[in-house]
């Protein structure tokens, strides 16, 4: 099998085991939450038959093991059981909103990348006053808290300067052009909280690898063989210095999508984060255990092909 | 090579974007335009619809929504009278049977007719499928039901219960039979397309998280001309009442519906083209004392923690004024009909706090604390309640007793007000709308929400004969006697009514204010009524 192959197969396997642990541990997280998911759900007033008739439809009235065994099989089948709160199944529940989370995440992602690269480049490459600002924003940007910056933008941009709506996904009764101009508009603060939290490190990351690759001996000599700072900058130190960056957003993933909660829930954005968060209210297991598989399995998956880019990237790799 | 890799990577990321989005992108087609005009009203909630059948859903959401296409039997007043809504008539023909009438001039989105097949139905069903919403609740002694001519049904009852008929029509929903017929069990039916309402507006389009959209239903007979003034309805959801009212504030929405945190009432009065609304309370907030935990079987403990709170305080300071004493009694003055006013609130009074302490045989030591300390729960879902609760236990601190508030989770919280884990309990009912019914359930021995735990026999007597006589003046006495011993003997310590504030733009009018969160100006005859000046 060539090393890439095997390379690639340990990684998957990796991930499925990965998947699987996730799984379980949130089956079991969730069973050892306080309260039950009848009181939770049903009227507070309801009958002690009734609640014992829901435990039982529910299947939660059955031992650990065997909720658990069930929940592998119907896992194994990709069937992620029925919503107790909803009555619909999970796949439904959850494929309404997963659209609105990737594209939060995803429109997030590439904006901290496109600002990201070039602020970085520019701390590195003018030492002195830019540098100096780029770190300190960095900095700053690192121990901002999605809610405060959700607030302070919702009351700045939306309230006093009615740039852009509160909350929401897009307006209603809007459709073609007007609606994903809507949805834009909608995307643009959540957006900017999720950049904002997390550009600070992005940044630094690369600064202090660019400053590192600038001194390597590759850009000495490509200097003394007449290249300009430019191209030095540009078209070899930055490239290696892309290397830790690219592990960085696979490993930023995670905090990107638990960022996400937080901000669907304060702009009311209708994705799987604020999905989590009103399953959490209602303790409704199958929709936070498919949304918790859905969602690990996207960062094990954002994680798997990091890994293997890097394979790409890197023959080294490959053969470690 | 590798640009033009990114380049198609980066395609592909565009296209799959932009496909998910495509799918969730109404069509001008699919969304039914409201018939021949008339405005748009954006209503702000904080929570999604969980459930779109009205016999399951609980939440406020559900309930707001599913109104608006399933008619109740019966409105009710601002004094908690009952007043005809579907049901013209009600009443009991003997102990065991009880009727409604039914308008006739009713019909589902569909043409069908809407009967007194549909509400036999309803009521057999929720009682044989058991579903978890408050009807089934109503229905404990409530055999079967049968539509005895299009607008007549009947009601057959296993034992004499004056409660059946008020409360079933007040708290349940009339559904379609040939629509939930064909589901099989009304406990697990989703219900969660296709619509068919009757009036005065009908769900057309879900986007979950985001908004709820219903479409305009004519003839509704509560309307003026038998048609809803506006065409549109959209339920809009945000993360909380803060996030409502900026979006209030900033025209995203013409109204919040929900109850405004007291500190937020006046602001907003005062604001530029904001209308507050008061709406009546129906509710109380309360501490039940567990009496199945030593002291609390004591009356006279229970009688010096009642004389260890400053009532007037919490509701001037936590409340801005915002509520009424109820007279220590389970029937607040707003039950105009039953309420008793010579039963007095008991006064704040540290000494007689201790008096009643040292009468019960316990002795202060040197800095005057009495060896009792009790443990009272409370929800931090509730902002109210959290901020009083610290007082109850500075109160308490001045007659020298030791009240630990302890602050829960919801579920944590329903977890052990179920499990009867506290000391003190400390909450509040939203709609306590019928004495004899509540008192059924909060202070019969298996009441469902008898959180004091209490068990006396003359207190039982006095609520089941109460619940069992169609007498009107005999339920009065029965029920006011009923509230003397509660108050006496501190059976529960009813704080307060408070009254609830909703806001809308002031370019809105023709709200009809009806008591409690649940109606508020939501209500389908207040939204079938409704009108914008602009």
């Amino acid at each position: 099998m060539p090393p890439l192959a095997r390379f690639a197969l340990r990684r998957v396997l990796r991930g499925v085991v990965t998947i699987w642990f996730a799984v379980t541990v949130t089956f079991l997280m969730l069973r050892l939450l306080p309260g039950d998911p009848a009181l939770a759900v049903a009227n507070p007033n309801m009958t002690r038959e009734t609640r014992q008739a829901l435990l039982h439809q529910y299947g939660l009235d059955q031992s650990l093991a065997v909720q658990y065994g069930k929940y592998l099989w119907q896992l194994l089948h990709g069937n992620l059981g029925v919503s107790f709160s909803q009555s619909v199944p999970v796949t439904t529940a959850l494929m309404d909103r997963l659209p609105w989370t990737l594209l939060l995440t995803l429109s997030a992602l590439v904006v901290t990348i496109v600002i990201g690269v070039p602020l970085g480049v520019l701390a590195a490459s003018r030492r002195g006053f830019w540098d100096r600002a780029v770190q300190l924003s960095g900095v700053v940007g690192q121990s901002l808290f999605v809610p405060s910056i959700g607030i302070f933008l919702l009351y700045l941009l939306g309230l006093k300067l009615r740039w852009f709506p509160i909350g929401g996904a897009y307006t209603e009764n809007t459709y073609g052009i007007a609606w994903y101009g809507s949805v834009l508009r909608h995307l643009v603060l959540p957006c900017l909280s999720l950049v904002l939290v997390q550009l600070g490190s992005y940044v630094l990351t690369l600064r202090s690898t660019l400053i590192d690759a600038l001194g390597e001996d590759y850009c000495t000599l490509a200097r003394a063989n007449g290249l300009g700072e430019r191209k030095v900058l540009w078209k070899h130190a930055l490239r290696n210095a892309l290397l830790p960056t690219t592990t960085l957003v696979g490993l930023q993933l995670g905090f990107v999508v638990g960022g996400a909660v937080l901000t669907e829930t304060i702009y009311a954005y209708p994705g799987i984060g604020r999905g989590i968060y009103e399953a959490v209210t209602q303790l409704d297991f199958p929709v936070l255990q498919g949304a918790f598989v859905l969602l690990s399995a996207t960062v094990i998956v954002a994680n798997l092909l990091t890994d293997l880019a890097y394979g790409l990237l890197d023959p080294r790799v490959r053969t470690a | 090579m590798r640009r033009r890799a990114g380049l198609m990577a980066g395609t592909a990321a565009v296209t799959v974007l932009t496909g998910a989005l495509g799918a969730c992108a109404p069509s001008k087609k699919a969304a039914e335009s409201g018939s021949g005009g008339g405005a748009e009203l954006r209503i702000a909630t904080t929570t999604d619809v969980v459930n779109f059948n009205p016999l399951i859903g609980n939440s406020r959401t559900d309930y707001w929504l599913t109104n608006l296409m399933y008619p109740h039997l019966l409105t009710v007043g601002n004094d908690g009278s009952k007043r005809p809504s579907l049901a013209t008539k009600w009443g009991y023909t003997n102990p065991t049977t009880g009727f409604y009438e039914i308008r006739g001039d009713m019909k589902w989105s569909d043409g069908t007719p809407l009967t007194a097949s549909d509400v036999a139905y309803t009521l057999n069903a929720v009682k044989k499928d058991k579903p978890s919403g408050t009807l089934y609740g109503q229905l404990a002694n409530f055999s079967s039901a049968k539509a005895v001519s299009p607008t007549r049904v009947e009601l057959k009852l296993s034992k004499p219960d004056a409660t059946v008929i008020p409360e079933v029509g007040f708290w349940g929903n009339v559904v379609p039979e040939h629509v939930f017929g064909k589901a099989g069990s009304v406990a697990k039916f989703a219900n969660n397309a296709n619509w068919v309402s009757a009036g005065p507006f009908r769900l057309t389009k879900v986007a979950k998280g985001q908004s709820y959209t219903l479409e305009r239903v004519t003839p509704y007979p509560f309307a003026p001309g038998g048609r809803p003034t506006v065409s549109r309805i959209v339920y809009k959801v945000y993360p909380d009442v803060n996030t409502e009212i900026l979006a209030l504030k900033n025209g995203d929405v013409d109204a919040i519906a929900n109850a405004l945190p007291p500190a937020q009432v006046q602001p907003l009065k005062k604001a530029a083209g904001i209308t507050v609304e008061e709406v009546p309370g129906l509710g109380y907030a309360h501490l039940a004392y567990n009496m199945d935990k030593k002291p609390l079987d004591n009356v006279k403990v229970r009688q010096a923690l009642s004389h260890a709170v400053d009532y007037d305080a919490i509701r001037k300071v936590v409340l801005q004024g915002q509520a009424v004493s109820t007279g220590s009694s389970p029937i607040m003055p707003v039950l105009k009909q039953f309420h008793d006013p010579s039963l007095q609130e008991y006064t704040f009074d540290p000494a007689m706090a201790r008096k009643l302490l040292q009468d019960a045989g316990y002795t202060a030591d040197g800095s005057g604390k009495f060896p009792l300390s009790f443990r009272m729960i409370y929800s931090l879902q509730d902002p109210v309640t959290a901020q009083w609760a610290t007082l109850v236990r500075d109160d308490a601190a001045k007659a020298g007793i030791t009240i630990k508030p302890q602050g829960l989770e919801r579920n944590t919280y329903l977890a052990k007000t179920d499990a009867g884990d506290y000391d003190i309990y400390a909450g509040n009912f939203a709609i306590m709308d019928d004495p004899a019914t509540n008192m059924t359930l909060t202070y019969l021995p298996k009441g469902i929400i008898n959180y004091s735990h209490v068990d006396a026999s003359d207190l039982s007597t006095l609520v089941t004969k109460a619940q069992a006589t169609t007498d009107v003046n005999e339920q009065k006495k029965l029920v006011q006697a009923a509230a003397k011993l509660v108050h006496d003997q501190v059976y529960d310590n009813v704080m307060y009514t408070q009254n609830l504030y909703v806001a809308h733009r002031s370019n809105w009018t023709g709200f009809v204010v009806k008591p409690s969160e649940l109606l508020s100006i939501v209500d389908p005859q207040s939204l079938a009524n409704v009108k914008s000046s602009s």
